[in-house]
């Protein structure tokens, strides 16, 4: 028999492509001060949202209302896979493209990362955590970005790791493992830094597991702290769970959307998920405190200083995921945030007091709201095998895609989805690992309608509102050049006029948006990104675009040179 | 009507299913045999999966590592065509050429629970068969798992 020929020894998939290898130290002195600071260097994109209040605005107004009909694409970053992936059929390009001094940071989904030259599209580095094909994903293969700081990118992936790397060469520093996929967890949070700390929300709800946000040391990634959204029996919150049996272990709650953070408060505003089953309360009589919540925690030691209930007893599968947009008015400290259940509230953040509640989509059956926030449910699945249909559906008036604030019109800008449901109740027994829904739920997928819509937070009046066909079910970004970006399922990214809504531009990207565009400058020309590749829950949100087109693609606007 | 575990050989063989060419143009992925890595006294594990003549399959094609971690593959091609390897690994996958009766190695670090896909991604190599599965058994570290107690499982 002869010899065998000597194949080698395998080398790592990048080094047969075009990509670089490393990438210029951009965040070796990115530190907490200058996160504080972040939108006083317009020319980034330093953190999730923008900065710690979570406005997603920028004040670049290079690209504005009388030029952005010259707006161009400036490169393109297409990155599809090779091989078998997880929820290959529900996979999508979610994140916020996080950028620094000229480069890059994006996740997409599948525990893929990559570092690109924020001027070319380049790829500098990337970065694959190997994920398990049998990793429970309730709602599609996604991440929704980086954070950086202090020479290192931060990122979560599929099976809970939270994971550093250098920023310069995209190689491992340290990995944590920080949830349990055996139980059903998750995780696709952006990280955020708060002083020494990568803080991070754990995924997983519709697999009844207990919800938590923790936080590492960034430079060791030692765990510093350990908060769960649902206290165990004896805990304060624990009598708004039955007294006898274990609905709390089960509870879901999970903050699985990045957080916002007053440094002057020192408070994190944390959205908590669903109860869990999402649609069987009479296993959980009670409140189910934190569930469906706003909490407020400190990040020195992840104490939850107040908490306010957006909807105790959730039966809808109405997440309060969604961002606390920090916002002043009349010299109070305000937040804003809009639920899934199609309300808006505004909130003292210092203490979480309701200062105003009021609707942000046409339809509303579930239930209401009082102007003081008392919840009175109308419809809802109460008897087992009876179809209940109720709007907004589980994906929400908005899911977590998030709105954006602009400092300079003092309007918030909201992609609205308008779907409505039908959920039969359907009792199972728990077990772990296995979706635990508590109904069978049928989102519809005709009679939708959606808009980006305005709102004036000091009245709650709606100052204009794009009517579209279909949900709006991305992200929005407002810009200083009095500019309002949102895409579309059916892949056109749109630039509206910040004050009228008019819509002033239009690219047609390939594939649908639900993703969060960010802005930034190199050498004096700002750029507009937006990740483009439908996919996640489109079943929740927006079944009738359940078959379009997929996508991964990172596009990169400019004004010619 | 389902066919019970202990006659699944003999009705796979039966309707052609075992092989190259049968009932399919290709052969069932992860459908061949079963194997487990071995685990060294510093805990790295190893392992060698070889591609047999003709039958266009991963030999095993589920290979089993009893934790997560290191493991040191050993690839054999037997086959009288030229394959390939992409696998998985964290940081990045690992790429290797396999041409005709050739003998190759990888390093491979890998997190679990769960399992993994790999494959020869040339020509359709990946859907005639050469799609194999690594799977990691074992749980979580204590750490990572919910505070709460045991739940049961399916």
């Amino acid at each position: 028999m002869a010899e065998y020929v000597d194949a080698g020894h395998a080398v790592d998939w990048a080094s047969l492509s075009g990509v670089v290898g490393s990438a210029p130290p951009a965040v070796q002195n990115v530190t907490y001060e200058r996160i504080l600071r972040a939108r006083s260097e317009p020319q980034n994109w330093l953190t999730y949202y923008g900065a710690y209040d979570g406005q997603r605005y920028s004040p670049l107004e290079q690209i504005n209302t009388e030029n952005v009909r010259r707006l161009s694409p400036a490169w393109v970053f297409q990155c599809g896979p090779a091989g078998l992936e997880a929820g290959a059929s529900t996979y999508a390009f979610e994140a916020a493209p996080i950028v620094v001094d000229g480069v890059m940071y994006v996740t997409g989904w599948d525990g893929w990362v990559w570092a690109l030259d924020a001027r070319t599209g380049q790829e500098l580095w990337r970065h694959k955590h190997a994920t398990p094909f049998d990793t429970s994903l309730c709602c599609g293969n996604v991440n929704r970005g980086v954070a950086v700081a202090k020479g290192k990118v931060f990122m979560v992936s599929p099976n809970a790791h939270v994971l550093a790397l250098d920023a310069v060469t995209g190689k491992s520093v340290w990995d944590k493992t920080n949830g349990d996929v055996r139980a059903g967890e998750s995780a696709t949070v952006a990280p955020l830094i708060v002083k020494n700390l990568v803080i991070v929300g754990s995924s997983g709800g519709e697999f009844g597991v207990r919800g938590h946000l923790d936080a590492f040391d960034l430079e060791t990634g030692e765990h510093a702290w350990r908060t769960y959204t649902v206290p165990k029996p004896g805990e304060p919150g624990s009598e708004t769970w039955p007294a006898d049996g274990e609905a709390w272990a089960r509870g879901g709650g999970n903050p699985w959307i990045t957080c916002t953070y007053d440094p002057d408060l020192n408070l994190l505003y944390f959205g908590t998920g669903n109860p869990a089953p999402d649609f069987d309360g009479e296993v959980r009589p009670g409140d189910n405190l934190y569930t469906d919540s706003v909490i407020a925690v400190n990040p020195d030691n992840g104490e939850m200083r107040w908490h306010y209930q957006h909807n105790p007893h959730d039966l809808w599968d109405y997440d309060s995921i969604s961002e606390n947009i920090l916002f002043d008015l009349d010299g109070r400290k305000l937040m804003g945030h809009f639920n899934k259940n199609g309300y808006a509230y505004v909130l003292d953040r210092t203490d979480g007091a309701l200062v105003r509640v009021f609707p942000f989509v046409d339809r509303i059956t579930w239930g209401e709201v009082d102007p003081n926030g008392k919840v009175t449910p109308k419809v809802y699945p109460e008897k087992e095998g009876d179809p209940v249909h109720f709007y907004p559906g589980p994906g929400g008036g908005k899911e977590w895609t998030h709105a954006a604030y602009s400092p300079k019109t003092q309007l918030f800008y909201v992609p609205v989805q308008d779907v409505g449901a039908t959920a039969t109740r359907r009792r199972r027994e728990f077990k772990e690992s296995i979706p635990y829904w508590g109904a069978g739920v049928a989102v519809d997928s005709e009679n939708m309608a959606g808009s980006v819509s305005a709102f004036d937070p000091a009245t709650g009046q709606e100052a204009w509102r794009w009517r579209n066909e279909v949900p709006m079910c991305a992200s929005v970004l407002a810009t200083g050049g009095d500019l309002v970006f949102a895409g579309e399922p059916s892949g056109e990214f749109n630039a509206f006029n910040a004050r009228t809504g008019e819509l002033l531009w239009q690219f047609q990207c390939g594939s649908g948006h639900h993703s969060s565009p960010t802005t930034y400058s190199v050498g004096g020309r700002q750029y507009v990104a937006v990740p483009s590749g439908w996919g996640g829950w489109i079943e929740g949100f927006a079944p009738g675009m359940l078959a379009g087109t997929r996508g991964a693609a990172l596009f990169a606007f400019a004004l010619p040179e | 009507m389902a066919t019970p575990t202990g006659e699944r050989a003999a009705m796979l063989s039966k309707l052609g299913l075992d092989r190259q060419n049968g009932a399919t143009l290709g052969r069932l992925l992860a459908n061949g045999n079963v194997g487990q890595a071995e685990e060294g006294p510093d805990g790295r594990m190893r392992a060698t999966i070889r591609i047999r003549p003709d039958e266009l399959i991963w030999d095993p094609s589920v290979l089993v590592l009893p934790h997560g971690g290191d493991l040191d593959l050993e690839l054999l091609n037997d086959d009288l065509n030229t394959h390939c390897a992409l696998l998985p690994s964290n940081g990045d996958s690992q790429f290797i050429w396999l041409v005709n009766h050739s003998r190759g190695t990888a390093s491979l670090n890998l997190d679990g629970p769960g399992y993994y896909w790999f494959g020869s991604p040339t020509g359709n190599d990946e859907g005639r068969g050469l799609t194999g599965a690594i799977v990691v058994l074992g749980e979580v570290p204590p750490e990572a798992r919910l505070d709460r107690p045991a739940q049961p499982r399916p």
